[in-house]
């Protein structure tokens, strides 16, 4: 009667993934009209962001960035933001706050695998068709044209991948946060609203105040998305500046890993002190 | 062979805020926050052998769900001990949730917006079933629970009834040792959960699971369970045979009524207890033998716009086997309060 597998555990942990990625994209696929609007949303900001920037480098380069670089930029943006976004605060409080945490807990996987595997599903496609409208546009708009230099994309991709679990750990210890508080959402809101300026969501992170971009640098928004954009863009060019963004994630991947793990911990045990 | 589970002195104590109502209540509550102490379950001990049966009975708030809580590892006691399927519930890890299914009747684990058959491939692969295993399981899942093509249909088209027996395929899968539901009948029209119950009876049967049950409904229990638990205000009141403690209790059924004409509450005491009156509504208690007679003259004697017979509610059950009243339950509720500073 012993459930005991005769597989090794590798291999349950990859058929656990498989089949929870397979569910949340079929999920996904149900919500495709709901996916498309979003995605709209999605490109619609850094779209803004690109007309006001046009317009204002109209009479010449910006502190160094012509219209061409705006373009580039803020293609480099809706492709990052996508594959990157974090909702995973909401989902984790409605899992907690509705009870939907308790049979997630009664089965033997962390529920953070479930919400990984969701990030994946729903961001390879979506993030995908960005990429196709980027490389569509780009046979008409030379300007938002990427020379193709597969050890800058690669490094790019490294980028991204990291800004992605930097974000996805940061928005999930947050919402872990609702073991305790009503309020963890709130929270992921205003550091939304805090990334719109700090991470490069609105403009270039060189065209900041010094002060404001002085700031940023302690903290992990520009790691998230200025850094893989300006891998992308060709802004980042010497090792120094690689090297700097990449120890940069590596520090705020730690963090968020170490604050997630003791969040994580502590909430599992005050969850269990008075209940859902 | 050790029992399949054992709870030995469980306790279970949360703070609650208390504030008092208006504008005024919320401000003083932001300002002092008093807590106070309710003991949801309050030392409780029994062991189930394994492959047993058992019904855990109460009212609401009584303490049933979480005592299922603590046994399946979700909650910590404030004091006592458990052990579930030779585990600790809370360090038992992966290998104590591989043996365990908790089933909640107003939560579900389904995949709302896919067939039912996606989250059994879904639990097949975290639970780590074999292929084959999940093959042979599923097949008799079906077949047990009547499932048919109920699988392939999206679960939000399904009917609550359909949605229960989905749920409880999923989660016994993995064919667990123990099995936990809270109220798996509850809200079920009476087809849906008779099949529920026999199929609970024959999975037991076949598989030697051990069940630990809560319901509101005697039906449940009388189907299902030879041994009840019966928990009030978080304290263990009776631990034993329901053949006793029907005997224990006086055997009635209850009479609604919904009448058409003003009928005095002398004259409804000719057909039996009046338990409840305020017309046009009534209720009746009669000896069990002799409700459908009971009835048929009602019908006869009275103008009558509707009547049910039914089984007293588990709360009467209560009441009348351990001769408790209301204001017991008052005193009861009212515990120490507590002054605290801000946490």
């Amino acid at each position: 009667m012993s459930p005991a597998s005769s597989r090794t555990p590798f291999a349950t942990f990859r058929d656990q993934y498989a089949e929870l990625m397979r569910s949340a994209f079929l999920v996904d696929l149900q919500y495709r009209a709901s996916i498309a609007i979003w995605l709209i949303w999605g490109v619609t900001e850094p779209i803004i962001s690109l007309g006001i920037w046009w317009s204002i480098a109209a009479g010449g380069a910006v502190d160094g960035y012509t219209r061409e670089d705006f373009a580039r930029y803020f293609f480099g943006v809706a492709l990052v933001n996508q594959a990157t976004l974090s909702w995973d605060a909401w989902n984790i409080d409605r899992w907690i706050r509705e009870g939907e945490m308790n049979h997630r807990l009664t089965r033997p996987i962390a529920p953070i695998h479930e919400a990984i595997a969701d990030n994946v599903a729903y961001k390879t496609p979506t993030a995908t068709i960005i990429l196709t409208m980027w490389i569509i546009a780009s046979l008409f708009w030379p300007a938002v044209r990427i020379p193709f230099e597969p050890g800058r994309w690669s490094l790019a991709i490294i980028a991204i991948v990291l800004a992605a679990a930097i974000r996805f750990l940061n928005g999930y210890a947050t919402g872990l946060l609702a073991f305790w508080t009503t309020r963890a959402t709130a929270l992921v809101e205003l550091q939304f609203g805090l990334s719109l300026f700090l991470s490069g969501r609105i403009a270039p992170l060189s065209l900041l105040p010094p002060r404001v971009a002085h700031v940023a640098e302690y903290l992990w928004f520009p790691y998230v998305l200025s850094f893989p954009v300006e891998i992308l863009t060709g802004a980042v060019t010497t090792s120094e500046q690689y090297l700097r963004g990449f120890a940069g994630q590596a520090i705020w991947l730690a963090i968020w890993l170490a604050l997630y793990l003791v969040v994580w911990t502590r909430g599992r045990r005050h969850y269990g002190a008075v209940g859902g | 062979m050790p029992s399949a589970i054992v709870a030995t002195e469980l306790s279970k104590t949360y703070d609650v805020k208390v504030r008092d109502p208006g504008i005024k209540g919320a401000l003083a509550a932001l300002a002092r926050p008093r807590y106070r102490q309710v003991r949801a379950v309050d030392n409780v001990s029994f062991s189930i052998e394994r492959g047993d049966a058992v019904a855990f009975l109460g009212p609401n708030g009584a303490g049933k769900t979480t005592t299922l809580k603590m046994l399946t590892g979700l909650l910590f006691p404030t004091a006592g001990k458990a052990q579930v399927a030779g585990y600790d519930p809370w360090s038992g890890g992966n290998p104590f949730r591989q043996r365990i299914a908790f089933v909640l009747g107003n939560k579900q684990q389904l995949l709302w917006d896919l067939p039912p058959e996606e989250t059994f491939r879904l639990n097949r692969a975290i639970y780590g079933v074999s292929l084959a295993d999940y093959t042979t399981r599923r097949a008799e899942l079906v077949e047990l629970l009547l499932l048919g093509d109920l699988i392939d249909k999206p679960v939000r088209q399904l009917s609550l009834g359909e949605r229960m027996k989905c749920e409880l395929a999923a989660a016994l899968l993995h064919q667990p040792e123990v099995l936990f539901l809270d109220e798996p009948t509850l809200g079920l029209d009476l087809e849906a959960q008779q099949t529920i119950r026999t199929f609970l009876g024959e999975y037991r049967r076949r598989h030697g699971a051990t069940i630990l049950l809560t319901s509101h409904y005697m039906a449940d229990v009388t189907a299902l369970a030879s041994r009840v638990l019966i928990i009030n205000r978080g304290r263990l009141l009776y631990d034993g045979e329901l053949s006793e403690l029907v005997a224990r209790i006086a055997p009635i059924k209850r009479i609604e009524l919904v009448l058409s004409e003003t009928v005095s509450r002398a004259r409804l005491e000719e057909y039996g207890t009046v338990a409840h009156y305020a017309p046009p509504r009534a209720t009746l208690e009669v000896p069990r033998e002799t409700a459908t007679a009971a009835s048929t003259r009602l019908l006869t004697d009275l103008d009558v716009a509707d009547l049910s017979i039914q089984d007293p509610p588990i709360e009467e059950v209560i009441r009348i086997a351990f001769g408790e009243t209301e204001q017991d339950a008052e005193e009861d509720t009212v515990r120490t309060d507590v002054q605290r500073a801000p946490p």
